[in-house]
């Protein structure tokens, strides 16, 4: 197949290291959506895996794009993934990252969320912590939170993706509501080495741009924040180096006359 | 509690002897021998100052239904002190060993603190 070109920059990709999640909102057609209006909840190996799903989803030129832009030349494209289904309310989800994640500097998975409907406050819309996916935690020991200053509703429109790094957490928010909410969750994986190929516009590695502090981020876990970004924005980049917290406000004191 | 139901019981003989008890009374007397139970409030500090601004908070109210509520970004209190101004109580204070300052990876929410109201 033709190659997928990545369509981050240098400044998407760094809202990806400080965020964990890219929204692609209504990005599928309306015809393919319609086909999930039927599709039970549970496995959905044999619907995501098939040749359609792969063609108008997986491979969408935005989420192949990207999926190229942080996980680098051949990626691993998913053959299956679950339909999570909600169509009575409910309290809600606890908070939880999926499988053993949360640590680390790397992107090395993707987890898309894809909504063939559209998502308002009361059908239960996912829920996602910016910035909780590097967050070492038990799953079940985040069970007891409620709301956090700074968490998303993912209200979106129909055929929207959303792709987050592997680890973040998330939840079902509470439904009241008995419409039919449905999300595919899928996974594409790294194979390629590290490198800043996706979209740049000049050879030059750029040091990595900061974003602002989180809602429910205290002082000291910004900083941290802060070096655990530049570590992952190093690690994409293909870069082995140690990272430290300059204080761009000063000079030497040599450079005084 | 036992002195309130022995001023019941002693203004209740003398409506017994009047004719005047009435099932109001008896949900009086139903309302004082109800145990009180505990609502239990988790608020998370920005520091370990009571007067901080929270960065999460969670009820667990065992007294109504188990419905779903839509998410909200309005904590219930500016602060933990101000929680305590209308009345909760503190049952933990966040435990400062587990905020070492080391390394630099974030785990769990901080600073927790746990409130209890009895009603």
């Amino acid at each position: 197949m033709a190659a997928i070109a990545p369509t981050l920059d240098d400044n998407g990709v760094m809202d990806f290291v400080a965020s964990g999640f890219v929204i692609l909102e209504g990005i599928i057609d309306t015809d393919f959506n319609r086909r999930c209006n039927e599709l039970p909840g549970g496995n959905a190996d044999a619907f995501i895996g098939g040749d359609d799903f792969t063609r108008t989803v997986l491979l969408h030129p935005q989420v192949a794009g990207v999926t190229r832009s942080l996980l680098g030349e051949d990626f691993l494209v998913p053959a299956g993934g679950h339909h999570h289904l909600f169509e009575q309310p409910h309290l809600g989800q606890t908070w939880h990252s999926d499988g053993l994640s949360g640590s680390g500097y790397d992107v090395t998975e993707l987890q898309c969320y894809y909504y063939p409907h559209a998502v308002e406050i009361e059908d239960g819309p996912t829920m996602v912590l910016p910035g909780s996916h590097c967050r070492a935690v038990d799953r079940e020991a985040i069970a007891h939170y409620g709301d956090i200053m700074g968490q998303i509703s993912l209200t979106v429109p129909a055929g929207t993706v959303v792709m987050t790094r592997y680890g973040i957490w998330h939840k079902a928010g509470p439904k009241t509501n008995t419409r039919r909410r449905g999300m595919l969750k899928f996974s594409y994986h790294r194979q390629a080495e590290p490198r800043r190929d996706w979209v740049t516009d000049s050879p030059e590695i750029p040091a990595y741009a900061d974003r602002p502090r989180l809602a429910y981020v205290s002082e000291v876990e910004s900083y941290r924040d802060r070096v655990r970004r530049m570590r992952t924005w190093n690690w994409l980049c293909g870069l082995d180096t140690e990272v430290e917290l300059r204080w761009e406000k000063s000079r030497p004191v040599s450079e005084l006359s | 509690m036992h002195a309130a139901i022995q001023e019941w019981v002693a203004t209740s003989r003398q409506k017994l002897a009047s004719g005047s008890l009435t099932a109001d009374d008896l949900d009086r007397l139903a309302d004082l021998t109800r145990q009180p139970r505990q609502l239990v409030l988790y608020l998370y500090s920005r520091s370990s100052n009571m007067r901080s601004a929270l960065a999460s908070w969670m009820l667990y109210d065992a007294t109504k239904p188990q419905e779903p509520t839509l998410p909200s970004q309005e904590p219930p209190y500016a602060s933990v002190l101000a929680a305590v101004a209308d009345g909760w109580r503190i049952v933990q204070f966040p435990d400062i060993k587990l905020y070492a300052y080391q390394g630099v990876d974030n785990d769990y929410l901080s600073f927790e603190f746990i409130l209890e109201k009895m009603v």
